[in-house]
């Protein structure tokens, strides 16, 4: 597939709130590929640019899971199969003695997938982003707040989409290249 | 953000608490009727019932005295909002400290130590109780103790909620600083005074049985049971106003997350107090659990692992779930009943081998509750559901930051 020479149209803004009502009003305009940047985590943002589906806490469950089973089948073959010891004359597979294990093993396995599956569901890690071809953009980790429609958008257009932001009042619009 | 104006609210709770507070003083006289008429025939199911109830009612208001206590400490809205509702529930310790009296009258019925030696029949046990019966477990001692516990849960809940009233007057002076320095204490003494309870009360049914952690198998199911009351009482107040206004579904998820820690910490001290008792594996220590896996207890105590964990903490993993008060309550309402089966599988199979359930078990619970939770709403109903002028009140009246997804 031949890639876009634009990726989208970005808009700078100046505050929080600002950014949080721009991307209200970009979403409500139909805009459906919309992303913000923005120094700190803004309460809320995250819903306005249409984002509900957060998929980390079912790989966080799926984690658990396996992390749960792999800690029990460990004990299991290495008490009961590989090594059976007589400990206190209780039969070598003794599911209470187990759990503890079972249960540290299903944290760690959460947790670590709760990391990674939030690195990989961000893409990261990511040694190209275009947004980084505009100049200013580098003020997203300082003071300034940022807003895309990306050009794959259903309802981009470069001028059309371009005047749009421009209505919502921000400090500077920029053509992002891919 | 600018002081903007608070929003106007006539605090006051709905009328319906009134009217909840006489239904349940007819329940409560109604089942208590019966409740003296089964003393009087069937007096040993009667106590071991009493006992049953009145640990059952006792949990739900010393446990909203602990999360009280726990909010002063870290702070929150979750807890402003519930607060005044765990505050009619403290305030009905001086009615739990005179519910009370029956479990002394009871005292030779219930427990074996206070009865004369000579009618124990077990001589392994008779041993055992020649020493502890003359430096612990007497009579006196016990009512001795059990007057301390009373006056420290009692005198913790007066400057509570004195404090907590001037909140509702212009002018209110800033009663943060004292509440965390009676919070602080107050927790540990909290701590050390339901252990001690549960020591005397529960743990003593079977003298010559012993359990370090214990008294936190106790205070923990006491927190959970207090969560879960407030969740349905302000289930109940979220159909009028104010609790309607007050009440967001992050206040919600917050006391969703309270259920859901609450009931792994109490996974965590049973299975801890199992895991030691089955690794050990002595004679003296394992009684508990022989008595409480044959002759049918086991089913229930199966049932309990099922229902009282790993249902509930299935079903209050899912976000969703824990943000809807509509839903949460119904869990609420379970965990509940819950709590009354974790306690009467502790305390019933001391007196009985086999699964043994009897009317008395039903009935005087029923009657402790429903005097308890008259005098509970009525309390409910005599003061606003927020203190206005203590600082905390702004974290519920004007929450911040912004949440678009809550309007």
């Amino acid at each position: 597939m031949k890639r876009d020479p634009i990726y989208g149209i970005m808009a700078e803004f100046d505050s929080a709130q600002a950014l949080v009502d721009a991307a209200h009003a970009t979403h409500q305009a139909g805009y459906q590929k919309i992303d913000a940047y923005s120094p700190f985590p803004i309460e809320g943002l995250a819903e306005e640019i249409g984002f509900h589906h957060d998929e980390v806490p079912l790989v966080v469950l799926i984690g658990g899971i396996i992390g749960g089973l792999t800690g029990y089948l460990m004990q299991y073959w290495m008490s009961a199969v590989d090594y059976p010891l007589n400990i206190g004359g209780k039969p070598p597979h003794s599911w209470p003695a187990f759990i503890v294990i079972t249960f540290e093993m299903t944290i760690l396995f959460a947790g670590i997938s709760a990391v990674f599956g939030m690195l990989a569901l961000n893409g990261l890690p990511m040694p190209y982003h275009p947004v980084f071809n505009v100049p200013r953009f580098a003020l997203a980790s300082k003071d300034r707040f940022f807003l895309i429609v990306f050009s794959s958008d259903k309802k981009y257009d470069p001028a059309g989409t371009r005047q749009f932001l421009e209505g919502l009042k921000p400090r500077s619009v920029s053509e992002v290249p891919s | 953000m600018s002081a903007a104006p608070v929003k106007q609210l006539d605090l006051m709770p709905p009328p319906v608490v009134k009217t909840i507070a006489q239904r349940s003083l007819i329940v409560g006289i109604v089942f208590g009727i019966v409740a003296i008429i089964l003393a009087f025939i069937r007096p040993d199911e009667f106590y071991r019932a009493y006992l049953l109830g009145f640990m059952d009612w006792l949990g739900v208001a010393l446990g909203s005295m602990a999360i009280i206590m726990i909010r002063h400490l870290t702070g929150g809205g979750w807890g402003v909002v519930i607060r005044r509702i765990q505050g009619a529930a403290m305030r009905t310790l001086p009615l739990l400290a005179a519910l009370f009296i029956p479990v002394i009258l009871g005292i030779h019925k219930l427990y074996i130590w206070a009865q004369p030696l000579d009618r124990v029949e077990n001589t392994h046990l008779r041993e055992h109780l020649k020493d502890i019966t003359k430096t612990y477990l007497t009579t006196s001692g016990f009512i001795y103790r059990a007057i301390i516990y009373f006056a420290i849960w009692n005198l913790l809940s007066f400057l509570l909620s004195k404090w907590s009233q001037e909140g509702d007057k212009p002018g209110a002076r800033d009663n943060t600083g004292r509440f965390k320095a009676v919070a602080g204490p107050g927790l540990i003494l909290y701590g050390f005074t339901v252990s001690f309870a549960a020591i005397d009360w529960v743990m003593s049914l079977d003298p010559s049985w012993i359990s370090t952690i214990f008294g936190l198998v106790i205070l923990i199911g006491q927190v959970l049971a207090a969560m879960c009351f407030a969740v349905v009482v302000e289930r109940i107040l979220f159909n009028y106003k104010p609790m309607s206004e007050m009440l967001t579904p992050d206040f919600v998820h917050d006391h969703g997350k309270w259920m859901l820690t609450f009931i792994m910490v109490w996974a965590y001290f049973n299975y801890s107090q199992w895991l030691i008792i089955w690794a050990g594996n002595l004679p003296n220590e394992i009684t508990y659990y022989l008595r409480r896996l044959n002759g049918g207890w086991g089913y229930v105590g199966l049932f309990i692992v099922i229902f009282h964990f790993a249902v509930p903490f299935g079903i209050l993993l899912s976000r969703p779930f824990k943000r809807n008060i509509r839903k949460l309550v119904w869990l609420a309402v379970w965990l509940m009943v819950m709590r009354y089966l974790d306690l009467y599988w502790i305390i019933e199979p001391n007196f009985s081998k086999t699964f043994n359930f009897t009317i008395s078990d039903l009935v005087v619970p029923v009657a402790i509750g429903g005097l308890w939770l008259a005098f509970f709403f009525r309390n409910l109903a005599a003061l606003p559901l927020l203190p206005l002028y203590d600082p905390s009140a702004v974290e519920v009246l004007d929450p911040e930051p912004h949440h678009p997804e809550n309007a």
